[in-house]
């Protein structure tokens, strides 16, 4: 009884943790002094904040834009598998499935990156050990001379039974999109698995689990419409969130912009997502959707973790937060790095 | 014969008396542990949420230290009020 109303101490200890971690993020306004800098000034900043050991560490390395790649993702990596490590009971087997994504983009990055011929070491540097993979099996990847050798190196891990079935086609048709949606949505089915298996705190993660596939499945829908590929949407959605395919197919059948979200209004229920796809409303680009929903996302699992407080939601709106974090401070170098105006690079950001 | 029963009704009026005296003093006793007892189980109910955030926190920042112990020993204050219950009931 007492656990079910205040919630067990390490759940407490954890979510506190994270809390404060969440809290010592950088504020909008670090990003809005961060436009009026140069490239240098950038990396000094950064080389004083929760960075400072990467920098310091990789400073000998790297130099310029390529200091700051490295030292955000080694920064995020062991930020992860910190995590995983604090983590209690459950909330340790829900955080070890939602970094399973980064096992996915290693891998993929990986694989593209042979295809296309990058130089390993370039490989590396926006590599991001953050799940089961670590930096010693990443490296190991890394240095394989192909792509089916890899893929066999991946043999006891949960990717390589859709690697293996789709690797074929993806080879024959020089693109691995078809395969990396197929690894998201098995990704995502073992979420829903694992969130509906009956553990303690599986509720709350199961409504990450639904929103995060809901999100998702409406960006690959505004996607869709703005490529304007008449290609059947059905198997680019995610099942198990709101919409089912079929759905989602005769929305991105629908002429107009508006039509599509008066069909997503009808069948949503959460206010921010609402309010948000109110403003979609007239031809927008894709990216201010993008980011639109992304915003809307993190509000919602901000409002969750308020709702749950000892639950799995604080960690998870800490995972994401880091990532736009990371995210953002690499857009903003890279767009400085091109030379672009502050106003183009603020538009990108996820503030 | 009358005295000799007058004596013995008092004698046992006497006994009834003490009685009554050493229970009284043994529900104080009574009521005085369970007002420590009770007081104590609640505080450490508080102070084991409490407690598990402020270490958290400081965990984080280290600066949050004599915040965190100040939240923590908040709920000591209810064994303070059962043990004065206590003590009023012992000694008064």
């Amino acid at each position: 009884m007492i656990q079910n109303s205040s919630g067990s101490a390490p759940y407490i200890y954890v979510s506190t943790r994270l809390r404060v971690r969440k809290a010592k993020l950088l504020p909008p306004e670090e990003y809005q002094r961060m436009l009026n800098m140069s490239l240098p000034e950038i990396i000094r900043l950064i080389g004083e904040t929760e960075y400072q050991k990467e920098v310091d560490e990789l400073g000998a390395s790297f130099e310029g834009i390529d200091l700051i790649e490295t030292a955000l993702s080694w920064n995020l990596a062991k930020e992860f598998r910190n995590v995983i490590e604090i983590a209690p009971g459950s909330l340790k087997e829900f955080t070890k499935a939602y970094l399973r994504r980064w096992d996915i983009y290693n891998v993929l990055t990986i694989l593209r990156g042979k295809m296309q011929g990058v130089a390993p070491h370039k490989i590396k540097e926006v590599l991001i050990p953050a799940s089961s993979l670590d930096r010693f099996a990443l490296d190991r990847l890394v240095a394989e001379e192909s792509n089916e050798r890899i893929i066999d190196a991946l043999k006891s891990e949960k990717i390589y039974k859709v690697l293996i079935s789709e690797y074929p086609d993806a080879l024959a048709s020089g693109s691995f999109a078809r395969m990396e949606n197929e690894l998201y949505k098995d990704m995502y089915k073992e979420f829903l698995t694992i969130a509906r298996r009956g553990v303690k705190g599986g509720n709350q993660f199961l409504k990450y689990v639904q929103l995060d596939i809901d999100i998702t499945n409406i960006k690959t829908l505004f996607r869709l419409r703005q490529d304007g590929f008449e290609e059947d949407a059905r198997s680019m959605i995610i099942q198990g969130g709101t919409f089912t395919p079929d759905e989602i197919q005769q929305m991105n059948q629908m002429g107009s912009q508006n039509e599509v979200i008066d069909a997503l209004i009808a069948r949503i229920r959460a206010k921010p997502l609402l309010s948000v796809l109110e403003d979609f409303r007239g031809e927008k680009p894709y990216y201010e959707v993008d980011i639109g929903l992304t915003k809307t996302q993190i509000e919602q699992m901000e409002r969750l973790s308020k709702i749950n407080p000892f639950s799995i939601h604080p960690i998870l709106v800490y995972l994401e937060k880091k990532k736009y974090e990371v995210l953002n401070l690499r857009a903003l170098a890279r767009g400085k790095e091109s030379k672009l105006p502050s106003d183009i690079i603020r538009k990108y950001l996820v503030v | 014969m009358a005295s000799g029963a007058e004596t013995m009704a008092v004698e046992v009026a006497a006994q009834n008396l003490e009685a009554m005296a050493a229970s009284a003093a043994g529900l104080k006793a009574i009521g005085a542990g369970l007002a420590v007892g009770l007081t104590g189980i609640g505080s450490g109910l508080g102070e084991m949420s409490i407690g598990a955030a402020a270490v958290g926190a400081v965990a984080e920042d280290k600066e949050m230290f004599g915040l965190a112990l100040l939240f923590t020993v908040l709920p000591e204050t209810i064994v303070i009020f059962g043990l004065v219950v206590a003590l009023l009931l012992l000694f008064s």
